[in-house]
């Protein structure tokens, strides 16, 4: 009897222990999913991420605290300037500007590139406007950093590489430029329906401005090989020009921010650190009397335009009243003012250039050139009489002398805001010319007072990815901001 | 302390001898005669034996007339009586001092005698917490319990506090010891501040109510802990609060604290030099004030010698040193903090309460940062049959703390605002004129960083307010005399409410917007177990094995939501805001364990203890989930076996424990999800991917310890000593990688790295006299814990752990954790810096500059009594450690510094060779460029590592003990009163001006740093108890 009523006790106990068992491993399985996050999205979403960042990133510090100080459009004050002064104790900086670059648009994209061409999930549409987006991401990175991880980088999640080695910039750039002609092919007789209607926030899915974007982006990295790699500058010149390219201001690829406080410009205008218009920029319009100054520029409190030189030391600048000097243009910094990746006036210029150096055609540089100014003027909702009267005066004519800074120059003036690239137009072109500084009120910095050329590689990624980025240092001549990447020739 | 006991202590032995005889008595306490429940009455030599009941009554039947009955009650000395021909035999039990100590409450909360244990244990009583109250309980115990680490950081009333026991043993986790409220494991999160602001919103453990404390077990080591699975892995910290118990009188106690607090250090400030740069003052802006921009915002201005200047208001005024040299005391108040308990305690046959009531009120340095806090607390416990008890415990916490400070570069950090501002600039002026007529606020620096604190503190508030509830139910069960079934569960449920706001008009609040944010959430950890107990006798061994299981969950949830613009002013709700945001998130994971508990000991001399325990997580991939654990602890009591038994050689013990513990993660880190962005105005969705990389294959990590040690005790214990190394490799850890920022991904969670963590503890005790009217007790601590990176993840230099400024506190392989990098010098071979031609150092190579653990510390206590007067004194010391201070590297380039003086009108010749001719250099730099360049600039840290090394009188109290002969004839029963201090001051400060405590958080690597932190603070007030 009591053997009995042990066994029935000993296998109600195994029966409850087996059931407690089963049910739990069911219960843990539930706490397992994430409740915070899904496990499937539309590319769509990402893709709408990754061009965000790239607009996000033309006003970030890689802009607010260094192209756009280097470019000689603006000083920023406080804690913002000292990049300014030409130093490089800016690590933390630098990693931030790397892994934000990486982290924001390039993540994104390599996923949707990864979704669209996927078996199951293919879309040669998508894949070829991602393409685009994938490649500004990656150039505006090798602009700035010279050789990065491209093949394997921003691949940790896609193909697991956590330790991604370096590719040079010139073979980035050979590939960049196959990636945007592989695209403008698709794009130019693609059925919209397989991109992204209602998730393009550019050209709201408009996939002939779309062709044009793409193949003027690949117009401009041509041109940036003009010293680097002379043939194949101008064999894809070539090939872009047989294609259709952004020529008003409809193809401009912008965009409003309407989320948060909108166009950080319109923070750094009226908050702390706060920006000052560069004394190079304003002489520039008031000298040509060009009708952006007052775009472009805010009167001060006098009501004069009032700029800041470039790289004073601190001395200097504590007694240069730069709280009073002029602020950014309205139009330039207000909430909803528009954001750059690319505009027409900016493809026109291209053009000048290259048929001025290309073509050795000086006429039709010249009408090129007019119409680069003429796009950008009408950019900024100029006035018709002053569109006119500004393109009757010299500085709309190229003198034939000293055409390639004319250029250069009005390259500087029509990319504004998009600050970034005018500090790779500037390096590459050396014009507008950025003095030497030799003004013992200056500070010369670790460049001996040369425009910085580079950003570093910061100790982090020395410490993360050490072999990899050690190789590529050495190959490039070091570490240090003066020197150049290797399109940079001039 | 030595009446408490509990109810589930009792476990019944079967009778086995023929009858002869029945007994009946009462076991009494000796001094009071109060009846003591609970006492076991063991027939010596056998397993026979029984408790006495709620009035102390007992009864044996069957009896040899040749037995001895034992009477043993903890806390009391054990008496043996013949039964002979009695049949009624009454017992007064007398208190044993010193055998209280050694009875302590183990994991699971089993009552063990503290000579059985094979791993190292420390108990705090009640009245060590609760005389020189501290509102956090942990700070009660620093330099009190070897291997026990407590930083208090300087983060306002009620901030939260570093806690580390045996040092560090995980690169990722909290490395905080587990705290376990009776047997109800609670949550314990560190919380603090960023060197870019924050407040400190505290950590769970000020929650505890000193009051309600009867003692505290500090289990170190996984051996101890190896019960309570992962949680337990960096030790255990056992509160048990007060149940009810039979006292005297009434039973009400009353308990009341008040102390002042005042500011006990601050950084030292020159008062020579005002505004200005370059030794002059700053140039003149259109509207006729200075220019408050840098550099001319600093106090590098001419010498104050009393000239006619324009003053920052744009004011005609004379410029000459404040007449207040030390603006933090100008500004800071003297703060106070007022607690009053009350509790009531009842017993009776068949159960027993305890209900207190606590109030807590106080007010910091800072005027307007108060508490006020509630705890009501229910304990109580009832024997339905002879066999079936329950007990439970109900406590409610509300709490609301006020305006807890900014800290580090937060814009409202009032300690960096008066540290920085220049030295010529009255407060009174800064006092009067705090906005102007159109709103804005009036400041002396244009930086967003630097505000007027008067503005900061009336108009960028917050309001803390948390509830929260703990409670259990645990019944027990004695199904046989040896079989016995106890279950249990409880929780610990927190809602918490933070509202803070910033008012428009000053542009470090959304660019003058003004700004608001409201958090709310709520976190609830719930567990319960079930554990049956088998008890059995095989000749001179004594089996107890136990099989237990037990279910935890913890869930927590926040709902944010923040604002700015805002519409009317002073108005501080959501709908009051043009732009508003917000967000959710819930985070849950759940643990299943099974174990299995085991104790022999043979002879009383000869102890050995096995765990068992299997854990289930949700943390983990389903695969790797179940993960197994063991602790093997054995104790040898040596002068037993060798039949020593004398006066000098009182106690001698060896002990030895070895431990194998595993650990889960935080929830979702195994599954590759993306985020929906919360966006508004877009007409696309936006999703995005997170920044750490999902591990599809974690396993758990695993922690490897083991320890020896010794316990020595010598004529009658007068002098005692304990003694123990320990070595734990806690391997596969479970962390979050950093990744190169190309990988497009800042993480990745992995197992890799493995840390090594030994040390030695040593206790010391002794009595060099006693007397009836006099006695001293004299105690020493000492601890040192090394804590080694042994490898981290292939290729990895290392991993930041935190950063400030330039300068990170980073695990690298090979080196002990925590160690400080940043910018040294340029120097040449020889280590001599090199000199530019202009007589500037420049920036050298980013090495190592100091690490955050002490090479050792420990305390010494001291207690005298003299009759009813005692006098008790805690003092801490430790020895070495750094920590990198910002605040004074900010305070030197600014040019507030005392420091900065040097070589102002001269010039400073930087010591070093000149980089081109390497002579010694003899050019002098201008003072505050080389203070500019070197610590901005070139962010070189060498200057601002300070050695942490400090002997600081941590407590004093002076107490007196009412004499019974005074309180005769009233309804007092016992009554005392004390005099106390806390942190009164430093002995010695390696640092000087700066407390190496004042770090601004309390996560494992938060003493790396020091930013401009509140002034440091010592209080001194009264105690008084009362019992009716």
């Amino acid at each position: 009897m009591k053997n009995i009523q042990t066994t029935i006790i000993k296998t109600a106990v195994v029966i409850v222990i087996g059931l407690s068992f089963f049910s739990c491993e069911k219960h843990l399985d539930d706490l397992r999913d994430n409740p915070n996050a899904v496990t499937q999205i539309d590319d769509a979403a990402l893709f709408t991420k990754a061009v965000r960042s790239l607009f996000q990133g033309t006003t970030d510090q890689s802009v607010s605290r260094f192209a756009g100080q280097y470019a000689h459009y603006f000083v920023a004050g406080s804690t913002a300037r000292p990049p300014d002064q030409y130093g490089d104790g800016f690590d933390e900086n630098y990693n931030d500007m790397f892994t934000g670059m990486y982290g924001g648009t390039i993540r994104h994209i390599e996923e949707v590139l990864e979704i669209t061409s996927a078996a199951e999930t293919e879309n040669e549409v998508r894949y070829a406007m991602a393409q685009v987006i994938a490649v500004l991401g990656y150039a505006r990175l090798t602009d700035a950093f010279g050789d990065i991880p491209y093949t394997e980088g921003g691949k940790g999640k896609t193909e697991g590489i956590l330790q991604p080695k370096y590719d040079t910039q010139e073979f980035i750039y050979q590939d960049m430029i196959k990636r945007l002609g592989a695209s403008v092919n698709v794009l130019k007789d693609a059925d919209p329906a397989l991109g992204y209607p209602n998730s393009d926030p550019i050209f709201n899915n408009d996939l002939e401005k779309w062709t044009r974007f793409a193949n003027s982006v690949r117009l401009r990295l041509a041109m940036r090989l003009r010293d680097a790699d002379n043939s194949l500058s101008l064999q894809t010149v070539n090939e872009c020009l047989a294609n259709p390219l952004m020529e008003d201001n409809s193809h401009n690829a912008t965009m409003i921010e309407t989320e948060g406080n909108g166009n950080a410009w319109f923070g750094n205008r009226t908050g702390y650190p706060s920006i000052k218009m560069s004394t190079k920029l304003i002489d520039q319009l008031q000298g040509t009397d060009d009708p952006r100054l007052a775009v472009y520029v805010s009167k001060d409190q006098q009501g004069n335009y009032s700029g800041m030189i470039n790289g004073l030391g601190d001395v200097a600048f504590g007694n240069s009243n730069f709280s009073a000097k002029s602020d950014m243009g309205i139009a330039l910094s207000s909430r909803d003012s528009e954001l750059y990746l690319m505009n027409a006036a900016e493809v026109w210029l291209l053009r000048a250039e290259a048929a001025l150096v290309y073509d050795n055609d000086p006429v039709t540089a010249n009408t090129l050139y007019r119409k680069g100014i003429e796009t950008s003027l009408m950019q900024w909702d100029i006035e018709n009489t002053d569109i006119t009267t500004f393109l009757s005066s010299p500085t709309a004519t190229l003198s034939g002398s000293n055409d390639e800074e004319q250029i250069g120059v009005q390259m500087w003036l029509a990319l504004t805001p998009n600050f970034y690239e005018s500090w790779s137009y500037i390096r590459r072109t050396g014009f507008p010319v950025i003095e030497e500084r030799t003004d013992p009120k200056s500070s010369r910095g670790v460049t001996n007072g040369i425009m910085p050329k580079r950003f570093l590689y910061s100790s982090f990624e020395l410490s993360s990815n050490n072999n990899n980025v050690t190789q590529a240092i050495e190959r490039q001549g070091g570490n240090k901001i003066s020197v150049p990447v290797w399109w940079d020739k001039n | 302390m030595n009446k408490l006991f509990f109810l589930l202590i009792a476990i019944g032995f079967s009778l086995s001898a023929s009858a002869q005889r029945s007994i009946s008595g009462q076991v009494l306490e000796k001094e009071t005669n109060v009846p003591l429940l609970g006492v076991s009455i063991l027939v010596k030599g056998s397993s026979k034996g029984t408790t006495s009941d709620f009035d102390g009554n007992y009864e044996l039947n069957n009896l040899d007339e040749n037995a001895v009955l034992v009477f043993s009650y903890l806390g009391y000395t054990t008496q043996e009586i013949v039964v002979g021909n009695q049949n009624t035999i009454n017992v007064s039990l007398e208190i044993n001092a010193q055998q209280m100590d050694e009875v302590v409450i183990t994991a699971l909360n089993i009552q063990r005698d503290k000579e059985s244990l094979g791993y190292s244990i420390s108990q705090v009583s009640a009245e060590e917490v609760n005389v020189a109250r501290e509102n956090n309980v942990m700070n009660s115990l620093s330099g009190k319990v070897s291997g026990l680490q407590i930083t208090q950081s300087n983060t306002g009333v009620d901030g939260s506090s570093r806690v580390l026991l045996r040092g560090i043993t995980t690169i990722n986790g909290s490395n905080r010891p587990l705290v376990v409220v009776d047997g109800i494991p609670i949550s314990n999160g560190g919380s603090g501040g960023s060197s870019w602001g924050g407040v400190d919103r505290g950590d769970a453990l000020s929650d505890i109510n000193p009051d309600d404390v009867a003692s505290i077990s500090v289990l170190k080591g996984a051996g101890a802990a190896a019960a309570y699975g992962s949680l337990g892995m960096n030790g255990v910290i056992l509160i048990t609060t007060k149940s009810g118990i039979r006292k005297k009188g009434v039973g009400i106690s009353f308990n009341s604290t008040f102390t002042f607090t005042d500011i006990a250090l601050t950084p030292d400030l020159q008062n020579e030099y005002g505004t200005g740069a370059f030794g002059d003052f700053a140039p003149m802006a259109g509207n006729g004030r200075p220019i408050l921009d840098y550099p001319f915002s600093w106090s590098w201005g001419p010498k104050m010698e009393g000239q006619a200047y324009t003053d920052w208001l744009g004011r005609p005024g004379v410029y000459s040193p404040n007449p207040n040299g030390n603006p933090y005391k100008e500004f800071y108040n003297t703060g106070y903090s007022l607690s009053n308990s009350v509790s009531f305690d009842g017993v009776n046959e068949n159960g027993s309460f305890r209900v207190s009531i606590t109030d807590e009120d106080g007010q910091g340095i800072i005027s307007n940062n108060t508490i006020s806090k509630q705890t009501l607390n229910l304990r109580g416990s009832s024997k339905l049959t002879d066999k079936f008890s329950i007990d439970g415990k109900m406590t409610y916490i509300t709490s609301k703390v006020k305006n807890r400070p900014e800290l580090a570069e937060g814009s409202a950090n009032t300690a960096l605002q008066l540290s920085l501002m220049p030295r010529d600039i009255h407060l009174s002026d800064v006092k009067n004129n705090i906005v102007n007529p159109i709103g804005e606020e009036i400041k002396w620096n244009l930086d967003n960083t630097f505000n007027n604190p008067y503005w900061s503190n009336r108009y960028v508030q917050n309001l803390d307010e948390k509830d929260r509830f703990q409670g259990f139910i645990s019944a027990n069960w004695e199904i046989s005399d040896h079989f016995n079934l106890t279950g249990k569960t409880g929780m610990d449920y927190t809602v918490y409410d933070y509202v803070s706001h910033g008012a428009r008009g000053a542009q470090a609040i959304s660019n003058g917007l003004g700004s608001y944010s409201h958090n709310s959430g709520k976190s609830n950890i719930w567990n319960s177990d079930i554990l049956a107990t088998y008890t059995t006798d095989i000749a001179a061994f004594k089996i107890t094995t136990s099989l237990g299981a037990s279910y935890r969950n913890e869930y927590s949830s926040y709902n944010n939501i923040s604002g700015n613009d805002s519409k009317v002013p002073h108005f501080y709700q959501i709908s009051n805001y043009k732009n508003s945001f917000s967000s959710e998130g819930i985070s849950e994971k759940g643990i299943y364990s099974y174990y299995g508990l085991g104790q022999i000991s043979y002879g009383g001399f000869l102890y050995f203890d096995v765990t068992l325990r299997n854990d289930n997580s949700s943390t983990l991939p389903k695969e790797n989930n179940s993960y197994w654990y063991h602790s093997e602890n054995m104790s040898f009591l040596f002068p037993k076996l060798l039949g020593i038994n004398d006066n000098i050689l009182s106690l001698g013990k060896i002990r030895g424990s070895y431990a194998k513990v595993g650990n889960d993660t935080s929830p979702y880190r195994t599954q590759a999800v993306y985020n929906v962005d919360q966006t508004v105005t877009l007409p696309y969705t936006v999703g995005s991917i997170p920044n750490s990389l999902p591990s599809f294959d974690l396993r758990p990590e695993t922690s490897k310890s083991w320890e020896v040690g010794t316990e020595l005790g010598f004529f009658d214990n007068r002098l005692q000593l304990d003694f123990t190394y320990y070595e734990t490799e806690t391997t596969d850890q479970i962390m979050a990688v950093p990744l190169s920022g190309s990988t497009a991904y800042s993480s990745k969670v992995i197992n890799a790295g493995s840390i090594e963590n030994k040390g030695y503890e040593l206790q010391f005790n002794a009595i060099p006299f006693t007397s009836d009217n006099f006695e001293w007790n004299l105690g020493f601590n000492f601890t040192k814990s090394n804590s080694k990176v042994v490898a981290l993840n292939e290729g990895l230099e290392g991993i930041t752990l935190n950063t400030l400024w330039n300068v990170s506190v980073e695990a690298r392989p090979g080196e002990e954790f925590g160690s400080l990098y940043g910018n040294d010098f340029l120097r040449d071979n020889f280590g001599r810096k090199l000199i530019t031609n202009d007589g500037y150092a420049q920036r050298g190579d980013r090495v190592k500059l100091g690490n955050i653990n002490p090479d050792w510390f420990g305390g010494i206590t001291s207690n005298i009594r003299y009759k009813n007067l005692s006098l008790s004194t805690l003092i801490s010391i430790q020895q070495g450690g750094e920590f990198y201070s910002y605040g004074r590297a900010y305070r030197m380039f600014f040019g507030t510094d005392k420091r900065s003086l040097h070589g102002r009108e001269t010039g400073i010749i930087e010591e070093g060779i000149n980089e081109n001719t390497g002579f010694d250099n003899t050019t002098p730099a201008n003072a505050m460029l080389k203070q500019f360049s070197d610590v901005f600039t070139n962010e070189i840290a060498t200057d601002q590592i300070l050695d942490a090394s400090n002997v600081k009188l941590r407590e004093v109290a002076l107490t007196f003990d009412f004499p019974s002969s005074m309180l005769h004839n009233t309804f007092i029963q016992s009554a005392s009163l004390s005099a106390i201090g806390r942190n009164l001051f430093f002995f010695y400060n390696a640092a000087g001006d700066i407390d190496p405590e004042a770090s601004y958080s309390s996560g494992p690597a938060g003493t790396a740093f020091e930013h401009s932190s509140l002034p440091s603070t010592r209080s001194y007030g009264l105690n008084l108890k009362i019992n009716f």
